[in-house]
């Protein structure tokens, strides 16, 4: 570090105000990033904390302090509640079934074939739009009287078929489910993909001379060896499915009654459709702690499981 | 000579035809097919607006270098849409010296170069003052306009993000007269009674509808100029409706007639009568029941009114949804579902209107544009294009919603408290709504502004646009005598958010008693929040709006308007 300021230009190295540069330019260096950080992130992780304390609400004037007033109200919210357990309903359902179709598919696909790069792509097209579009798309796929789903379905069962996929329990929640899948199934597949090529062929040469069947290679050979990628592909699908807004947001809209709300579209609603923003803001911190600690037991045993 | 004598003649031909198309009357390939026989060249002044500016030249020389200059939308002025056009430039410009739209303008040209931000529900209702109001003031007083699109529920919200920002991002906000106690208490609007009684030709303020009169007003204070007629209304096909077979039958069934209902059981048994006679081609009712469509919110606070339910007890301030009032009323919307269309609970206002104008639905209640699309008065290679073109133009009769029709959002010209210029604001607001500027607005095809002024529902322009016009306009202003508005109240987005949560779950199977008592408890906790005493005080003002309730309408006041 001593050998910095001898390089700078003689002009700069002048003067007291030069000295003092010289004297410490790794804070000022390090200066811009540590100021952005403070603006873009500590600051309003701080502002955010003291708001959740304090009345902050669009239809009761001023900022009194309220201890853990915001906490309590969004606790004793059943609301609140269902939201949450929809969330870890719909983020288990999403991405369980996401990581047993990307594996089968990264199994079909981990071998050379005639047209193998074409339906790569073709695999992957839906993890490029944006997720509003692919709520708007499978709206209007299921919506009643007029998306085409019942339909094709009828003519392929030989009767009618009326389902009301957006706005009746349980098929709401498959809607939701398809949705999610078809976008965010290519994301897993893509990842485990990496992680089957990626695997030394000498264990499967040496089992095939033990007489090993394709199953038991695949159960005590591939699987433990895929460990980390599994982990991986799964951590970073459950950070994103517990975010779950845009196609609640575009498919039921939260309904039938409140049934479909996910944390993150509750907050959206008592934040910026209500304007609690105290309360929602007291809410968006326990999600946080709640994801937090989830994702912290994650990536300790993905790390774990790296370093095996 | 000659040469001007045939433009004119091609001129009319042109008119009657696009009227004809307008009206239905010819489809727009052959309406098109003849157009473009007739001469591309001469049909120019119509389909550009350059050249529409070119037939204004020839048609109101006097008003040759305002629209030369003027790069609004105009229509031409042999069409009744370019008449109300000039008589607005004229009302503006000419007078009478004591009109609003003369004094709003003379007085904005001394704060020429001002820039105004205004607030616009997104899509159609924001090129109004991109394509007419917003150039055409710029012409007339040099004063700029830019107009800030946002969804719906961001008209609440964003206005209200800006304000706690104090950033004085907006100049004027376009609202529902159910938020102005909210953003009025919040500091997020001004009152506008100083520049009223400074600017305005108050005789105007006489010409409003009784409803809209007194709906922008909130503690003695006036918040703003009503200004989009959002009152629901019946709209039933007449070719069904006087089916002989189907009337022979009903009376049959029910020893009645089969006319248009005017109870809410009649309603549900009518729709399910014709739903059994003539499914699937056509469908008793339809209705816009989506989770967060609004439809939900409107439909149960109408119904539930005519029902005789009321909100609260207006001394314990205890919701008063779970009352066998309310059971019952949520009990005969879902026989209405029944008696629906397939999809019926999936349906948004645009899916809803879809069906109606592609004939599959026998009898709808919606917003006034449901009128106008019907009959095809609409702009749909500009604009509207996401409706199908009307199948039941010359079909479509008009009457009230059973017991008391909501006046369903509607639109109020606000003044945001934090405007920099906020002088211009409310001359804009004041021109922008006065008779003659407003009577453009609301007559033009491919926005949804809708009547809402006296002269409005008698102007002899509007009444031309269609033949059952006038039907119409008076079926708007006889729902308004009845109607009903929504809570106007502190809070409004919340009960409001409540009732549609209440109504989805029921249409899912929930029971109506379990969650008329889930939602009872929501608007307690929401009049808890907002404080018990200042909500009593908010809702005794309420109380006092004409159209709170089925008993305190502008009819049961003495204060209804007869037109012929």
């Amino acid at each position: 570090m001593r050998d910095v300021p001898a390089r700078l230009p003689p002009l700069i190295r002048s003067g007291r105000i030069s000295a003092w540069a010289d004297r410490h330019i790794d804070w000022l260096l390090v200066a811009p990033a540590v100021l952005l950080i403070l603006a873009l992130s500590i600051y309003p992780l701080a502002y955010s904390l003291w708001v959740s304390f304090v009345n902050y609400d669009f239809l009761v004037p001023g900022h009194a302090f309220v201890g853990l007033g915001n906490f309590a109200q969004v606790v004793a919210d059943p609301v609140a509640r269902w939201a949450l357990l929809t969330t870890v309903l719909l983020a288990a359902a999403n991405v369980a079934t996401e990581f047993a179709l990307g594996l089968v598919l990264a199994l079909a696909m981990d071998r050379q074939f005639r047209g193998r790069s074409a339906v790569m792509s073709l695999l992957i097209v839906p993890l490029f739009i944006s997720p509003v579009i692919v709520g708007q798309f499978w709206s209007l796929l299921l919506q009643r009287p007029f998306g085409p789903v019942n339909y094709v379905l009828g003519a392929l069962l030989g009767h009618p078929v009326n389902i009301n996929w957006l706005s009746e329990k349980p098929w709401n929640f498959i809607a939701l489910v398809l949705a999610d899948v078809w976008q965010w199934t290519p994301f897993v597949f893509v990842i485990l993909l990496a992680g089957l090529t990626s695997l030394p062929r000498e264990p499967y040469e040496a089992a095939e001379v033990d007489g090993v069947n394709a199953w038991q290679a695949f159960r005590y050979i591939t699987m433990p060896q895929m460990g980390p990628m599994v982990m991986l592909a799964i951590t970073f699908r459950l950070l994103d499915a517990t975010k779950l807004f845009d196609t609640i947001f575009m498919m039921t809209g939260g309904g039938p009654g409140t049934s479909t709300y996910t944390a993150s579209f509750y907050l959206y609603q008592i934040g910026f459709v209500q304007f609690h923003l105290s309360a929602a803001t007291a809410g968006s911190w326990m999600f946080l702690i709640l994801t937090a600690i989830a994702i912290s037991f994650l990536v300790r045993r993905l790390l774990r499981v790296e370093t095996v | 000579m000659r040469r001007n004598g045939r433009e004119r003649d091609f001129s009319q031909e042109l008119s009657s035809e696009i009227d004809a198309w307008l009206r239905g009357d010819t489809s727009r390939r052959g309406a098109l097919a003849r157009l473009l026989g007739a001469g591309a060249l001469a049909a120019a002044p119509l389909l550009h607006p350059r050249s529409a500016a070119a037939a204004w030249r020839a048609a109101a020389p006097h008003y040759a270098t305002l629209v030369q200059q003027a790069k609004a939308d105009l229509a031409s002025p042999d069409t009744p849409l370019g008449r109300a056009q000039a008589e607005a430039v004229r009302a503006s410009t000419e007078g009478p010296k004591d009109g609003s739209a003369y004094r709003a303008v003379e007085a904005a040209k001394k704060l020429k170069g001002a820039t105004l931000n205004m607030t616009y529900e997104s899509g159609l209702q924001a090129l109004e003052p991109r394509n007419f109001s917003g150039p055409l003031w710029q012409d007339l007083t040099g004063i700029n306009s830019t107009v800030v699109e946002l969804s719906h529920p961001d008209q609440y919200s964003k206005p209200i993000a800006e304000h706690i920002a104090q950033s004085g991002a907006y100049d004027i906000l376009d609202i529902e007269p159910a938020w102005i106690p909210s953003l009025a208490d919040g500091g997020v609007i001004a009152p506008i009674d100083d520049y009223v009684a400074k600017h305005m030709n108050q005789a105007d303020l006489d010409d409003y509808h009784p409803l809209y009169k007194f709906l922008p007003t909130y503690k003695g204070k006036r918040w703003g100029f009503f200004d989009d007629g959002d009152v629901f209304a019946l709209y039933y096909r007449r070719d069904v409706f006087d089916d002989p077979k189907l009337q022979a039958a009903y009376k049959a069934k029910f020893n009645q007639e089969l006319r248009p209902p005017t109870s809410w059981p009649e309603y549900d048994r009518i729709a399910q009568f014709i739903t059994d006679q003539m499914a699937p081609k056509i469908y008793g009712a339809a209705h816009f029941r989506k989770a967060g469509s609004p439809g939900n919110q409107f439909d149960f606070l109408q119904h539930f009114r005519a029902n005789g339910g009321k909100f609260f007890d207006p001394t314990t301030m205890k919701a008063q949804l779970n009352t066998p009032i309310g059971v019952r009323t949520l009990q005969e919307m879902v026989a209405a579902n029944k008696a629906s269309m397939p999809g019926n609970n999936d349906l948004d206002a645009v899916a809803l209107w879809a069906a109606w104008l592609q004939g599959k639905v026998a009898m709808m209640y919606s917003w006034p544009p449901t009128g106008r699309m019907s009959e095809n008065y609409a702009q749909r290679d500009k604009a509207i294009n996401f409706v199908p073109a009307s199948t039941i133009a010359g079909k479509v009769g008009y009457t009230l919603v059973p017991g008391n029709p909501e006046m369903a959002s509607g639109y109020v010209k606000a003044l945001a408290a934090d405007s920099q210029n906020a002088e211009a604001a409310y001359l804009f607001m004041q021109w922008t709504t006065c008779p003659a500027t407003s009577l453009v607005r609301v007559m033009l095809p491919y926005t949804l502004r809708d009547p809402y002024r006296l002269s409005h529902y008698t102007s002899p322009l509007y009444r031309s646009l269609w033949p059952s016009a006038k039907e119409y306009l008076v079926n708007l202003s006889n729902s308004a005598n009845v109607s009903v508005v929504d809570l106007v109240m502190p809070g409004a987005q919340d009960y409001a958010l409540t009732i549609d949560r209440m109504c989805t779950s029921v249409w899912a199977g929930e029971d109506p008693a379990a969650a008329l008592a889930k939602a009872d408890a929501e608007w307690d906790a929401v009049t808890a929040k907002v404080g018990v005493a200042s909500q009593r005080a908010a809702y005794e003002q309420f109380m006092k709006l004409p159209g709170a309730y089925a008993d305190h309408t502008i009819k049961t006041l003495g204060m209804a308007v007869t037109l012929s």
